[in-house]
């Protein structure tokens, strides 16, 4: 086995130390803290990072609650503005029914009158002519020329009966 | 055919002797060389932007670090923080020795020798010492006394304890010694057969591409070993038990 020669001891080990010395001055100062630079650098940029997007997050956050706020205030004032109208509403409709009502009330009652009164007419026409109509009748079928009066007051009674009914 | 462990052999390459000793420039010192240049290349050009969202390259040299930094963290705690150039310059250089020697034809592993190991594994064990008795002084020793054990298994206790501490360097270095030197031993054995084999060399050459696969698991599970190893032994010393 060539390792164990002895000769070859001396030479390898003082080159190892000689090139791992190198190995070592370059890598604790130069490699090691570039490496250590970048990835502090990337480490600092990640919390900033993170950081920023949490303060971010709880700007949008405050955004959203404001937002929300005004939101139901614009709710509430929207309902009560509605209440209030329709309450106006209400009570003018109210008031204009009544004043509808009254009017119709008063049209209504006048053209009773009116009606009650045309009826009369109407039935006392009827009566005269009915007195008339009824002298022709017995005069025709019995030849007795009655007195108008005497008609007139029997054929009365009976239409004061007629009429009672008509608007009883 | 050479020998299988032909591939082992030192061969000097610029002779040098200084005040009488031989401190030649060979084939090994040519690889180590070669490691850390490539150790070098790998870590420049890889930095060489130092970008906040990595490359692809950038990305592997981030990960060997933190690979490193973590394992040192987890194993030996955070005071362990101002050994880390050491255990990641340790970890890299055996790393590279290990894979560029699984060069075809060209490579030479100079973790096979037990020199090289044993020399690494002994600045580790001594380096460790030191730093542990600087910490703690006297109370060091108290890392070769178990706790709560019986006094009278004590004698004993503290004899298997000095005896299992001081061979740390003799294990951790022929761990990978013997490691790489089975390893490539075994790549050259069954080389041999596929030229010996003739037409039937397919299946030692297929062994040989499996193989080439478990070597290569195996060189960087070993420096992984001995980095890790030499976390445990920091941590002992720095935190005793």
């Amino acid at each position: 086995m060539p390792q164990l020669d002895p000769a070859v001891f001396l030479p390898q080990i003082f080159w190892l130390f000689v090139i791992f010395g190198l190995i070592y001055l370059f890598i604790a100062h130069s490699a090691a803290p570039k490496i250590t630079q970048v990835l502090e650098k990337r480490q600092a940029r990640i919390s900033s990072d993170l950081e920023e997007a949490s303060s971010l997050q709880a700007k949008a956050e405050a955004a959203r609650v404001s937002h929300e706020k005004a939101l139901e205030e614009a709710r509430l004032k929207a309902t009560s503005t509605i209440t209030a109208k329709r309450e106006a509403i209400k009570a003018d409709v109210e008031a204009e029914y009544a004043q509808l009502t009254e009017k119709l009330g008063a049209e209504f009652a006048s053209a009773e009158v009116k009606i009650l009164a045309a009826k009369d007419k109407a039935l006392d026409e009827i009566r005269v002519m009915s007195v008339d109509i009824c002298k022709e009748i017995i005069q025709s079928v019995s030849g007795l020329d009655l007195d108008k009066k005497i008609v007139s007051e029997r054929v009365g009674a009976k239409f004061e009966a007629v009429k009672e009914n008509a608007n009883g | 055919m050479a020998s299988p462990l032909a591939q082992f052999e030192i061969k000097t390459l610029i002779p040098l002797q200084v005040a009488g000793y031989d401190i030649s420039f060979t084939n090994s010192a040519l690889f180590m060389a070669i490691t850390v240049a490539a150790i070098m290349f790998f870590m420049t050009v890889g930095m060489r932007k130092g970008a906040l969202v990595p490359g692809r390259w950038q990305l592997c040299v981030e990960m060997c670090y933190e690979f490193i930094a973590n394992m040192l963290h987890d194993t030996a705690g955070r005071d362990a923080r101002k050994y880390f150039p050491f255990i990641f310059t340790l970890f890299m250089f055996i790393l590279f020795a290990n894979l560029i020697g699984m060069t075809p034809y060209f490579g030479f592993t100079f973790t096979s020798h037990i020199a090289v190991t044993f020399a690494m594994a002994s600045f580790v064990f001594i380096g460790v010492t030191i730093i542990g008795l600087a910490k703690h002084g006297f109370k060091f020793f108290k890392l070769f006394v178990p706790a709560g054990a019986p006094l009278a298994l004590m004698p004993l206790l503290v004899v298997i304890e000095l005896v299992s501490y001081l061979s740390r360097p003799i294990s951790l270095s022929v761990r990978l010694f013997a490691n790489m030197v089975a390893g490539h031993t075994m790549l050259k054995v069954f080389g041999g057969f596929v030229v010996a084999l003739g037409a039937l060399g397919v299946v030692p050459f297929a062994f040989i591409v499996a193989l080439t696969g478990l070597e290569l698991l195996v060189a960087c599970l070993q420096a992984y070993v001995f980095a890790i190893l030499t976390c445990m032994y920091l941590n002992d010393a720095l935190h005793l038990h």
